[in-house]
C-alpha cells in the first residue's frame, strides 16, 4: 500500500513537472514572434564588473556597447543610466546573464575571478584583468582595447597618460621629498601603505610615503605612528562625494590632535575628491595632477 | 575565611601588578620611545616626539584600557552572580549586539567623519545608546516573564542578541565595502584614541562609581548566589539587589563597549581566574576582578601595539589569543579548589 502510494505521488510529481515544462515551452513559443529584432551577430554587448573598468570602456568610446555596470559606477554621467549588475564584490550572475553579454570584463580578485570562471562555463566570453598598480592599468587598457577592437584608441590613451606622467615627473622638485600621509579612514585610523598605487601617485608627484613598510596593504595605525612619522602633508580622499564639504569642515577638528606634526602646524591637510583618486582609471592624469598640486601647493604660493 | 587583613593584602598585590603592567604598557608600543627623552619634557623649538607620543597617545590609551578592563571584569562577576550562571559574561544580555548595531547604524549613515561634541564621536554615542536601549528592552522582557527566575531574562537576552546580530549582518551585506573595516574593527574590539580629556575623565568617574557601588553590594551578592528563596529568608531583598547591581553592571559595560568596541573574553575569564586563585567570596571577587581586569587589558593592548611593526591589531584578537592558554593553565593548576559561582 505504502509502495503504491509512493508510486502515485511520484507519478503525479512527474506529471506536474512535465506539464510545467510544456507550459514553459508553450509560453516561449508564443513569445517568439514578439521578439522582432533579432540581434546582429556583430553587435557587442559588454558588461563591466567594476567602476574603473566602466571608465575604461567609456574612454574607449563604447558608450552604446556597454550594457551593464556595477553599483557606484559614478563616472562618466552616462554610466549611471546603464543597468546595474550589483556591487563589484557581489555581482549578481542572473542580472549579468539576463543582459546577454558578448563580453564580461572582470577584475582578478577572488569573488570576481570565481564569477568569471562560472560565466565561462555557462558559455560567456570573459576577460579578466588585474588593476592594482599603474603599470597594470596600462596593461589592462591595452588588453581591453584588443578585446573590444579599439586598439588605436587604447594606444592613444596610453600615450597621453604616459606623457602626462612623464611631464609631472620632470616638473616636480627633485631636491626635497615631503612626507605624505594618505588617510583612508579615521576610525580606526587607516592609511595607504607602500604597496599601493597610492604610493605610486605620491612618488610620481614628488612626495614620499610617511609610513614605512607595513604588513597590511592599508594598515590600521595608532596615533603614535602618526606623531613619529611627522608627515609634512596629510591627504584624505573623501569617502562619500555627498559628504565632501562636510568632511572638509571636520578635517581640521579631527587632525588637530596631531598639532605637533608639520602637516597640521603648517595647515597642509587636504581633503580631495575620493571618487577620482580612489580608483585607477583613465582619469589617472587628473589624479596625478591633484596629488601634485597638494604636494607643491606651498611652493607656488 | 576572608578577613579584612587578607583582603587588603590581596588588593595591594593586585594593585602592584596593575602598576607594573601599566608601566610596561607605557614604555612599549608600535614606536620605540626612550624614557630619557620623555623625562626631558616638552620642547618649544624642536618638538620632543618621544614626549608627545608618551603624553598624547600612550598615557590616554593605557588609562582607557584600565577603565574598560575594570568595567568588563567587574560586571562579568556581577552577571555571573545574579544570573547564577558560570558562563554569563557582560555581553550575555544583548549589550554587545546592541552596541554593535549602534556602531553599524552610525557607519551606515556615514557619521564617521563628524566630530561630535566634547571629542565624542557619533559612533561612540550610537554604540552607547544601542547598548543601553537593548539592556533596557531585555530587562523589561525579563520582568514580564518572572521577577525571581533568571531563565526568562537569559532567554530574552540570547534571543535579542541573535535578532540584533542578524540586523548587523543585514546592514553589513548592503553597506559599501570600504566602510566595513570601520565596523569590523569595532566588533572585534579596538580602542578609540582620544584627543579630549573630558570624555575620558567622565567615563572614568562613572565606571569608578559603579565599581564602588558593586563592591558595597558584594556581600548581598554572596547571599544571592544561595538562590532567591534562601536570600529572601535571610533578609536580603532579592529584587532590589538584583536591580541595583544589574543597572550598575549594565551601565559600566555600556560605557566600556562605547569606548572600545566589543572586547571579548575579559568579562568571562578574568572573574573565573580570580575566583580560581583567590576564592569565590564576592567581597573580594568584585574589587580584585576590577583591578586584575584592568591589568589584563593593559597588557593585552601592549601586545596588540607591538606585535606588528608600524601598525596596530584589534585588541580583542589579543585578549583571547593570549588569555586563553593562560586561563587553561590556571584551570589545571587550581582545579582542586573549584567552586563554580557558588560561595
Amino acid at each position: 500500500m505504502r509502495y503504491f502510494k509512493f508510486h502515485i505521488s511520484n507519478l503525479s510529481f512527474a506529471v506536474a513537472v512535465l506539464s510545467t515544462f510544456l507550459l514553459l515551452v508553450g509560453c516561449s513559443k508564443k513569445a517568439d514572434p514578439v521578439d522582432v529584432s533579432p540581434q546582429e551577430p556583430s553587435a557587442m554587448r559588454v558588461v563591466a564588473m567594476a567602476p574603473n573598468l566602466t571608465e575604461i570602456l567609456f574612454a574607449l568610446g563604447l558608450d552604446d556597447e556597454i550594457v551593464g555596470v556595477t553599483k557606484f559606477s559614478t563616472y562618466p554621467q552616462q554610466a549611471q543610466m546603464k543597468k546595474s549588475i550589483g556591487s563589484f564584490w557581489q555581482p549578481d550572475i542572473e542580472a549579468i546573464l539576463k543582459l546577454e553579454p558578448t563580453l564580461v570584463i572582470s577584475l582578478g580578485f577572488g569573488q570576481q575571478a570565481a564569477m568569471a570562471s562560472r560565466l565561462e562555463r555557462i558559455g560567456c566570453e570573459t576577460l579578466t584583468v588585474d588593476i592594482e598598480s599603474i603599470d597594470e592599468l596600462y596593461g589592462a587598457i591595452e588588453a581591453i582595447g584588443n578585446a573590444v577592437n579599439r586598439q588605436e584608441k587604447a594606444k592613444e590613451m596610453l600615450d597621453y597618460l604616459q606623457a602626462k606622467q612623464q611631464l609631472i615627473i620632470e616638473q616636480r622638485s627633485q631636491s626635497e621629498k615631503p612626507k605624505v600621509l594618505w588617510v583612508i579612514q579615521r576610525d580606526p585610523l587607516r592609511v595607504a601603505g607602500t604597496k599601493t598605487y597610492v604610493n605610486e601617485l605620491i612618488e610620481i608627484a614628488g612626495g614620499i610615503n610617511a609610513i614605512g613598510e607595513t604588513l597590511q596593504i592599508y594598515p590600521p595605525i595608532s596615533g603614535e605612528n602618526v606623531i613619529r612619522a611627522m608627515p609634512d602633508i596629510i591627504i584624505e580622499p573623501s569617502m562619500d562625494p555627498a559628504q565632501f564639504e562636510k568632511q572638509k569642515e571636520t578635517a581640521e577638528a579631527f587632525f588637530s590632535r596631531f598639532s605637533m606634526t608639520p602637516a597640521v602646524k603648517n595647515d597642509r591637510v587636504y581633503v580631495i575628491d575620493g571618487d577620482l583618486v580612489s580608483r585607477l582609471s583613465p582619469r589617472l592624469d587628473q589624479s596625478i595632477e591633484l596629488v601634485y598640486h597638494c604636494i607643491v601647493a606651498e611652493e607656488e604660493n | 575565611m576572608l578577613t579584612g587583613k587578607k583582603l587588603t593584602i590581596r588588593l595591594l598585590i593586585a594593585g602592584l601588578v596593575l602598576l607594573a603592567v601599566s608601566f610596561i604598557g607605557l614604555l612599549v608600543g608600535s614606536e620605540v620611545i626612550s624614557p630619557m627623552k620623555i623625562l626631558e619634557g616638552p620642547n618649544a623649538e624642536v618638538p620632543n616626539v618621544d614626549f608627545e607620543i608618551f603624553l598624547y597617545v600612550r598615557l590616554p590609551r593605557v588609562f582607557l584600557a584600565c577603565i574598560v578592563g575594570a568595567a568588563l571584569a567587574c560586571s562579568g562577576v556581577v552577571f555571573q552572580a545574579i544570573l547564577r550562571n558560570p558562563l554569563a559574561d557582560p555581553y550575555i544580555l544583548g549589550i554587545s549586539s546592541g552596541a554593535g548595531l549602534g556602531t553599524m547604524i552610525a557607519v551606515f549613515f556615514g557619521w564617521t567623519i563628524e566630530t561630535g561634541f566634547w571629542g565624542l564621536s557619533p559612533i561612540m554615542a550610537c554604540a552607547f545608546a544601542g547598548a543601553m536601549l537593548t539592556v533596557w528592552l531585555v530587562w523589561g522582557i525579563g520582568r514580564v516573564t518572572g521577577r525571581e527566575h533568571v531563565t526568562g531574562l537569559l532567554l530574552a537576552g540570547v534571543v535579542v542578541n541573535a535578532f540584533l546580530s542578524a540586523m548587523i549582518m543585514f546592514l553589513s551585506s548592503i553597506i559599501d565595502a570600504s566602510e566595513l573595516q570601520s565596523v569590523i574593527f569595532r566588533l572585534m574590539g579596538n580602542f578609540q584614541e582620544f584627543n579630549c580629556v573630558l570624555p575620558l575623565m567622565a567615563s572614568f568617574s562613572i565606571v569608578l562609581a559603579g565599581i564602588i557601588v558593586l563592591t558595597v553590594m558584594s556581600g548581598r551578592l554572596n547571599i544571592l548566589s544561595f538562590g532567591a528563596e534562601d536570600a529572601q529568608s535571610l533578609g536580603v531583598s532579592v529584587e532590589k539587589t538584583t536591580l541595583i547591581s544589574f543597572a550598575c553592571a549594565a551601565l559600566i559595560t555600556s560605557i566600556a563597549v562605547s569606548l572600545s568596541g566589543l572586547i571579548g573574553f575579559v568579562g568571562l575569564i578574568v572573574p573565573h581566574a580570580v575566583r580560581l586563585v583567590a576564592g569565590p567570596d564576592h567581597r573580594q571577587l568584585v574589587p580584585l576582578s576590577a583591578i586584575i581586569g584592568a591589568a589584563f587589558l593593559v597588557g593585552a593592548d601592549a601586545i596588540a601595539r607591538v606585535l606588528v611593526a608600524n601598525e596596530i591589531l584589534p585588541v580583542g584578537v589579543v585578549t583571547a589569543l593570549a588569555g586563553g592558554p593562560f586561563f587553561l593553565f590556571l584551570l589545571i593548576r587550581y582545579t582542586k579548589s573549584i567552586h563554580w559561582g557558588k560561595s
